[in-house]
């Protein structure tokens, strides 16, 4: 690339060289009135060292040529105003020819040191600075989870480090449509997959070092890029291995546990069409009733098909609002109490019991499979518990079954889709309370009951 | 005089169950499957009631003919919705429905709802309403703000009684959150759907509701707001 200077910037690039001498021509012409002045008392050898501490001094903070100028400077000066005879360039004394010899190469020597060492530094700092732009743009594009962050990220390391005038991303590939040394459009490439442009605009033209950082800032990104969009690929690739294993598991139980209801139901139908006015009365609102629970059940299991096939597919999407778990439990005991008759549920909770952000209809589904769970091994003669409790930073709802408990073999499976425990039952019940709680950032995990049984413990954050 | 009722339903098979249904009890049933066909029936009709599925399938929905038809019309409204769709019915009832109903439902379930909405809509037009509540084991009389549970007196806060009065005076009636802060509360609360989660609790406390035993005077309807229970279908 060429760099082409505006009129503008030659005359600022202008002003700070002329500044530059002046600084230098001031410095020489200084000390050489004040050598001048002192130049009966001190030797030859006390004005080369302060002439060369001066030229050292020069290189330090302007530069080489600007050292090299005062060195060459300083040694006419000594020549001329110093050196007897004065105000000629003529030696007199040979010892002096060498010391002024001396002068010239260690003041050329120092001034090149001087600044080399100045030059280090500038680099050093230049790396530095380079390196904390970097370190916080791969910082904030290590968070970033999509391609919008990403693109983010960089514009503003363009907008705010680097000074741009505008910066924004084409998600394609692109040229620029003029030639211009302050435009600059930069390919975010990974291997061989573009991933867009990013478009910068500056007001001047860019410095080489400025170009190498924006290069790695725009490699750097791609990188990001790159990474998300491999992550991206794995989760989806993730998520049809899992629906994999949900349809094959979706179509065993329909073969089996759907297919039972409906069985019912046809043969009950026929039975009523069929035999009709053969039937006794009671006969006949038996096998409506049946239909209607059987009906009532197929449409129990269809749902918690639907919520399991959601929950793996990831596209549950929660309507959550501050709720009472108080209020969850009153209603599973009462349609308990509907279908079953009798108080088989204990409830307790804290006065001061808090509200807490969840889907009432996710998280009442979750509790009535807890409870099916629960009542299905419960003594007939005792009755389950449902006791609310605040722990530190979350709210827990125990749910206490006083049966058997389970065997240690059947425990570890309990919360899997579709495990049959033994009794043959399509076990969907708990794996979708899991997934509902694991859904609202909770946990739900089995306990012992102190003398017998299992307790179902469902915690939900309190600050989400 | 036979009560006329238009139902609204895109699936034949549901619309002829519900003809079935509700002639047994004794309607007089007029089906259609669209929108713009129940705004027609319903002005040349005028039917008593109208049982209203919210997803037609075709343009206007459910929820636009309610809102159309709350335009000229004060026809009793009960929608049908599915499982899970609370933001729906909050819409429904926000526009003018006057109850709803989740498929799948049994015959007997819209039966009582048509009745509850009936009775309702009869009693609304008198001005005064009656000073006295009686459900279960509480009782209220609004003309001396006395509240008792058993025969005993129960203490109110000023908030809790007049949630407990503007649930009371709509039995069996659906009260969205937003109703219910609008009401009690005032129009600028109308977000803060949990100051009334907190209030029905504290209410539920002192009228000595055991849900366990199915004593219950509130009743939620998730994801829509609170029903208070209407004293015939007090267990």
């Amino acid at each position: 690339m060429t760099v082409r200077y505006t009129i503008g910037l030659n005359v600022a690039e202008g002003f700070i060289v002329l500044r530059k001498y002046i600084t230098v021509g001031i410095s020489l012409i200084g000390i050489t009135l004040l050598a001048w002045v002192l130049r009966d008392r001190l030797t030859l050898a006390n004005f080369a060292m302060i002439y060369i501490l001066v030229v050292l001094l020069i290189a330090i903070r302007l530069g080489t040529i600007a050292a090299m100028s005062a060195a060459f400077i300083s040694f006419l000066s000594i020549n001329f105003f110093l050196t007897q005879p004065y105000y000629t360039f003529i030696v007199a004394d040979s010892r002096d020819v060498i010391e002024l010899i001396v002068f010239i190469v260690v003041a050329a020597l120092s001034g090149q040191l001087g600044a080399r060492a100045r030059q280090q530094t500038q680099e050093a700092q230049q790396r530095a600075y380079e390196q904390e732009i970097l370190y916080r743009l791969t910082g904030s594009m290590n968070q970033a989870t999509d391609f919008e962050a990403v693109y983010k990220a960089l514009t503003q390391v363009m907008r705010k480090d680097l000074h741009a005038r505008q910066a924004y991303i084409l998600p394609y590939a692109s040229e620029p449509r003029r030639t211009d040394e302050t435009v600059l459009f930069l390919l975010l490439q990974a291997r061989d997959r573009i991933y867009g442009t990013l478009c910068v605009a500056f007001d001047t033209a860019l410095s080489t070092q400025q170009l190498r950082l924006l290069r790695t800032c725009a490699a750097q990104a791609a990188m990001a890029l790159q990474r998300i969009e491999l992550a991206e690929k794995a989760r989806v690739s993730q998520q049809y291995e899992e629906a994999d294993r949900l349809k094959t598991a979706i179509l065993r139980a329909v073969s089996h546990d759907l297919r039972t209801p409906i069985t019912i139901i046809k043969t009950s139908a026929s039975n009523l069409r069929t035999l009709g006015e053969r039937l006794q009365v009671t006969e006949r609102e038996e096998l409506a009733a049946t239909i209607e629970t059987e009906a009532d059940h197929l449409n129990k299991l269809i749902g918690n098909l639907l919520d399991l096939s959601r929950l793996q597919a990831g596209a549950l999407t929660l309507n959550s609002e501050l709720n009472s778990l108080e209020e969850v439990a009153g209603d599973v005991a009462a349609r308990i109490w509907q279908t079953t008759g009798r108080e088989r549920i204990q409830i307790t909770f804290p006065d001061d019991m808090p509200l807490v952000v969840f889907d009432y209809g996710l998280i009442l589904q979750a509790l009535s499979n807890l409870m099916d769970n629960a009542l299905r091994y419960e003594p007939a003669d005792s009755q389950i518990e449902i006791q609310g409790c605040v722990n530190q930073s979350e709210v827990q709802l125990r749910v206490i079954n006083h049966g058997e408990g389970i065997a240690p073999e059947d425990r570890e499976h309990l919360m899997e889709p579709f495990y049959h425990g033994g009794d043959g039952h399509i076990g969907l019940g708990l794996p979708i309370a899991k997934g509902i709680i694991e859904a609202h950032h909770g946990s739900l995990w089995l306990e012992d009951t102190p003398g017998g049984g299992v307790t179902l413990v469902m915690a939900l954050p309190l600050d989400s | 005089m036979k009560l006329k009722i238009l139902v609204v339903d895109d699936e034949p098979q549901i619309r002829k169950q519900l003809k079935i249904g509700l002639e047994g009890y004794g309607y007089d049933v007029l089906t259609t499957s669209t929108g713009e066909d129940a705004i027609i029936q319903t002005a040349q009709q005028k039917p008593d009631m109208i049982i209203l599925d919210i997803s037609l399938g075709s343009e206007p929905d459910g929820i636009e003919v309610c809102r159309r038809l709350r335009e000229w019309s004060k026809i009793p409204i009960i929608v049908l919705s599915v499982h899970g769709e609370d933001r729906t019915k909050v819409d429904a009832l926000h526009t003018g429905a006057d109850d709803y109903l989740t498929k799948p439902f049994s015959m007997v379930e819209l039966e009582a709802r048509i009745q509850a909405v009936l009775r309702r809509v009869a009693i609304e037009p008198t001005t005064n309403p009656q000073a006295e509540i009686r459900v279960g084991e509480l009782y209220i009389n609004l003309a001396n703000r006395v509240v008792q549970v058993g025969g005993e007196d129960i203490h109110l806060t000023p908030t809790e009684y007049d949630l407990l009065r503007l649930l009371a005076t709509h039995p069996g009636k659906v009260l969205t959150h937003r109703t219910i802060l609008h009401e009690v509360w005032g129009g600028e609360y109308s977000e803060m759907a949990h100051y009334v989660r907190v209030y029905v609790n504290q209410l539920r406390k002192k009228l000595r509701e055991n849900p366990s035993r199915n004593i219950r005077y509130i009743l939620n309807e998730p994801g829509v707001g609170y029903r208070f229970i209407s004293s015939e279908t007090v267990p």
